[in-house]
């Protein structure tokens, strides 16, 4: 038994393998789009009958080169990259050798199976809500599979299809609420979505302008209370202590100690980030905790973790921007933090010195350099002129414009000349409030470095020097402060962000960038924590028993809406008929095997010769309904055999056994 | 052990499906089971699950909870495409043995559309069909035959894996119906004897009686006589109304019987068989004589009926 596939059928399959594929453009090698049009052209064309299948060779040969192919486009044949590129290459190549119904169902589990890989590259609202397409025309060419009828309607198919999608939907909801989310059972690679650009953990200022120019998203927050004024949002990802002269990079001390201890002091924040992939670390305002696990704060007060984050993370921090960060340095630090290169830059280790003398105490010197960059001529600019060889000098000195990580290096380096400890920090700054959702959104422009420094009684202390010579870039962000320098957001020509002046756009913009962030919270990010947390909120301990009940409900429900037991007229005719049967039977005159209505309605009448004219009358009128062709009324049967029991009250039954 | 296991519930089987006329298929009578390709889309479920509980992604869970939900319902939607079907059995024309006998089944959509109906004596013969709403479509189904007598059809199956081919709802149900089987026609002497009645009178002696082969001459007409043999050219001339009478050759009344024969029972019964065939398409009238009943001398269509009838069921007892 050899059933082809119907026409139909392979119809929706090449327009669901179409739709499967979509989403792999981004991520497999651009032949791949030639292996497609080939073998669904090569699949047409047997269904034409103007081509053949491939025979065994041909096959082999098809395979090998693909495989070749994805190993010259990726390198290698491991690895989740490579693997996803061969089960997209494999799908386009099964529909060649389709022969019967079977392969045609293997092709659609596959077809399945993709959509989940695809998944796994982007997850978002517009791929996620895109997604149902392909699923609809992969259970459409299913239900065509069965389908015998040569003129099927290709739409009443996707009818069905739509039907039972729509009808499995509260069924899936209900799962997706209730059933228990599991820890991974062993750790996979995710597939690597596109070059990051973010935060490094070695930079030259030039990196820090290069962020400048991406509107890529970095994390979005939510505060639980009041949220704090725009110019406290400094998110610390970590420290840079090590320069060499031009570049400013970790030192393996902050980044392996661990944190000495520090106590929670005064009023404290509590907020919600959703962190895209990326990087090691954590962010949070000074100073941060959190509880979720594997996450260790270090010397410098990064949060890190082991792993670098390959998928959205969402996780839960305390910040207590009073604590007091380590009243006693360790000299290791100390050492570190005031080490500086031999020589070089004297101008601005001569200017260090001044300093010292004049103002003995660092929060007086750290105010007189931030003085001096709000009132001298200094201009905050992503396009800075080229330095010379004695870098910090050059720019203090002569070109006297840069951006936040110029200023907060140069600053670092004097007040280290100055026998002070300080280090660099690197994070992003403010955050877009989205007003309809209360959330924030830091994107890779709102990047920013800034100072610290340490000061014996008072711990660690920050400074932001970029705030004292463009006050505007912290309380209204990048954009405002760069108003006219075209370098901003240069990488992204078409972002929506660069609409902002309109206010209708920047609405529509907020509203999506809203939707968006919801999706992530609420479905992306509904993993153990989350799930426990909603149910505990709404179900209170009763979270186990409703998967269960609910699921029992729908489907009865849904069983009713679809059977319709109670338009079984038809059967009810039957069981009063039955009940008429039965109550003869009990008066001694059963129904003979074979034996027609309207004979037994006679031989009823013979016997019970006074009920003769109601059981006549309820026999034609059940004679009539279910074989005469008149309509089923199965009230009026009810009555009259209503009025043969009333009729049939206290006779006897018939003495006499039929003997025929 | 799985033999009488088998036949255990096969035994219980026809106990739910008693022989009836007519029946509309419902819960009592629908089984529905996940098929093999039902089998391959749960291991794809699990894998997806797999994907989904390894990456953390609630998409994949998402897809593996609404194909779980679409299984869910598809079983709703396959019981539903076989529930309220009835199926009637019409009537079967009689064959001969080594013929296929043909039992006619009437379809009859209740109401709502039946997709992709399969319908055969067992799983791997089967035909499929469409039903369409509140219509009704007949199906022949054949069956090989051996042996004379009453053929009482085997359970029938119908079944069906629409919508989604991952799960089968099938249904047993006996109708009822048999069909007679002739005996597979023979060919061979003619198996005469001297007409029963007649024993008497001899042999060689011209009889006078309704033969066909030679012209004796010519009776009155009465009501009764063969309107074959009326002399209508007599007639024509404007005399009475004669009959030309014949007489057998032989000088014996064709009597075809068994007693006549050799050879065993059925071969016996396979040669009258074709000889009633033969007089009876030759229009000669015969009379056939089996060891327990005697059909009287005819050449009627009836008369050929109820000689293949007889001979069909002689030594089984059965009417």
């Amino acid at each position: 038994m050899t059933p082809t596939i119907p026409r139909i059928s392979l119809g929706w399959l090449l327009l669901a393998q179409c739709l499967v594929i979509v989403p792999f453009w981004p991520h497999v090698p651009l032949w791949m789009v030639g292996l497609w049009l080939g073998c669904t052209l090569w699949r047409v064309q047997i269904f034409r009958m103007r081509a053949a299948f491939p025979g065994l060779l041909v096959k082999a040969a098809m395979v090998v080169a693909t495989a070749a192919g994805v190993f010259m486009s990726r390198g290698v044949l491991i690895g989740l990259d490579a693997a996803a590129t061969l089960l997209v290459a494999t799908f386009m190549l099964k529909v060649v050798e389709m022969r019967t119904l079977r392969d045609a169902r293997v092709l659609i589990y596959l077809g399945f199976f993709c959509v989940v890989v695809a998944y796994l590259y982007d997850a978002s609202l517009p791929w996620a809500l895109y997604s149902v397409l392909p699923v609809t025309a992969l259970l459409t060419a299913m239900i065509g599979l069965q389908q015998t009828r040569l003129v099927a309607q290709p739409l009443a198919t996707l009818r069905l299809a739509l039907a039972i999608l729509a009808q499995a939907l509260p069924l899936m909801l209900l799962f997706f609420v209730f059933f228990p989310r599991l820890e991974p059972l062993w750790s996979l690679p995710i597939p690597s979505n596109k070059a990051q650009t973010g935060l490094a953990e070695s930079m030259t200022p030039g990196d820090v302008a290069e962020l400048g120019r991406s509107a890529q998203l970095v994390m979005q927050v939510s505060f639980e209370g009041p949220m704090p004024p725009r110019q406290a949002l400094y998110w610390r990802a970590f420290t840079l202590e090590r320069f060499d002269g031009g570049r400013w990079s970790q030192s393996e001390m902050s980044r392996g100690l661990p944190v000495a201890a520090w106590q929670p002091n005064g009023p404290q924040l509590r907020y919600r980030i959703i962190q895209q992939p990326g990087g090691r670390w954590l962010y949070g305002l000074d100073v941060a905790h959190t509880d979720l696990p594997g996450v260790r704060q270090m010397a410098d007060f990064r949060l890190t973790r082991m792993q670098p984050l390959d998928r959205p993370l969402l996780y839960n921090v305390t910040s207590s921007p009073q604590a007091i960060r380590d009243l006693q340095l360790s000299e290791a630090i100390r050492r570190q933090d005031m080490r500086l290169p031999a020589n070089g830059d004297p101008r601005t280790r001569q200017w260090a010195l001044e300093l010292k003398a004049r103002y003995p105490q660092p929060d007086a010197l750290v105010q007189a350099v931030l003085q001096h960059f709000h009132d001298e001529d200094y201009h905050y600019t992503l396009k800075p002129p080229a330095l010379g060889a004695d870098s910090i000098d050059s720019f203090l000195f002569n070109s006297r414009a840069g951006f936040c990580a110029h200023y907060a290096g140069a600053m670092t380096y004097l007040l280290r000349a100055a026998g002070i400890p300080a280090r660099m920090v690197v994070g992003y700054q403010g955050g877009e409030l989205n007003p309809a959702g209360r959330y924030l959104t830091l994107r890779q422009f709102d990047a920013h470095a800034w100072v610290e420094y340490w000061q014996a009684g008072r711990g660690w202390r920050s400074a932001d020097p970029t705030a004292a010579v463009s006050p505007l870039r912290i309380d209204q962000g990048p954009e405002a402060a760069l108003a006219g320098d075209e370098e901003f957001l240069s990488d992204a020509p078409f972002s929506p962000l660069r609409l902002r002046q309109f206010s209708w756009a920047n609405d529509l913009r907020l509203g999506w960038d809203n939707l968006n962030y919801g999706w992530q919270r609420w479905v992306l990010d509904y993993q153990s924590a989350q799930q426990l947390n909603f149910l505990n909120r709404w179900f209170n301990g009763l979270a186990s028993s409703v998967l269960p009940v609910g699921l029992l409900g729908l489907l009865i429900v849904l069983a009713l809406v679809l059977l319709k037991p109670w338009r079984r007229a038809v059967d009810s005719q039957l069981q009063v008929y039955q009940g008429f049967e039965t109550l003869l039977a009990r008066h001694g005159l059963p129904r003979a095997p074979g034996e027609g209505a309207q004979a037994y309605a006679r031989r009823a009448g013979r016997h019970f010769a006074a009920q003769a004219a109601v059981i006549e009358a309820f026999s034609e009128a059940f004679i009539a309904q279910r074989y005469g062709g008149q309509p089923a009324d199965v009230r009026q049967l009810r009555q009259q055999f209503k009025a043969v029991r009333a009729s049939l009250e206290g006779v006897h039954r018939v003495a006499v056994r039929e003997s025929s | 052990m799985i033999a009488r296991l088998r036949q255990g519930v096969r035994r219980w089987q026809d106990r739910r499906a008693p022989p009836v006329a007519q029946v509309q298929l419902g819960q009592r009578q629908i089984y529905i089971m996940p098929d093999r390709s039902g089998a391959g889309f749960a291991v794809v479920l699990l894998l997806i699950l797999l994907a989904a509980i390894n990456y953390q992604n609630s998409m994949a869970y998402a897809l593996v909870f609404l194909l779980g939900s679409v299984f869910v319902v598809a079983i709703l939607h396959t019981f539903r495409n076989v529930s309220g079907l009835r199926v009637a059995g019409a009537g079967t024309p009689a064959v001969f043995a080594g013929e296929h006998a043909r039992f006619l089944l009437r379809l009859e959509s209740a109401g709502r559309e039946h997709q992709a109906i399969a319908v055969g004596w067992s799983a791997d013969s089967l035909q499929s069909v469409d039903v369409a709403a509140g219509t009704a479509l007949e199906l022949e189904l054949n069956l090989p035959t051996a042996t004379r007598g009453w053929l009482a059809a085997p359970r029938m199956r119908l079944q069906s894996t629409f919508p989604l081919g991952v799960l089968r709802a099938w249904s047993y149900f006996n109708l009822g119906q048999r069909v007679l089987v002739y005996p597979r026609p023979l060919e061979g002497e003619l198996p005469v004897m001297a007409s029963a009645a007649d024993d008497s009178e001899g042999e060689g002696q011209r009889v006078a009686g309704q033969g066909v082969d030679d012209y004796q001459g010519l009776k009155d007409y009465q009501p009764g006589d063969s309107w074959r043999r009326l002399h209508w050219k007599a007639y024509s001339r404007g005399g009475q109304l004669l009959v030309k009478e014949f007489a057998d050759l032989r000088g014996r009344e064709l009597c075809l019987d068994f007693m006549a024969l050799g050879g065993d029972l059925e071969q016996r019964l396979s040669r009258l068989c074709h000889w009633v065939l033969e007089l009876s398409r030759e229009q000669r009238p015969f009379a056939l004589r089996l060891p327990d009943c005697y059909l009287p001398v005819d050449t009627s269509d009836g008369h050929r009926e109820a000689c293949l009838r007889a001979l069909a069921l002689y030594g089984q007892g059965g009417a």
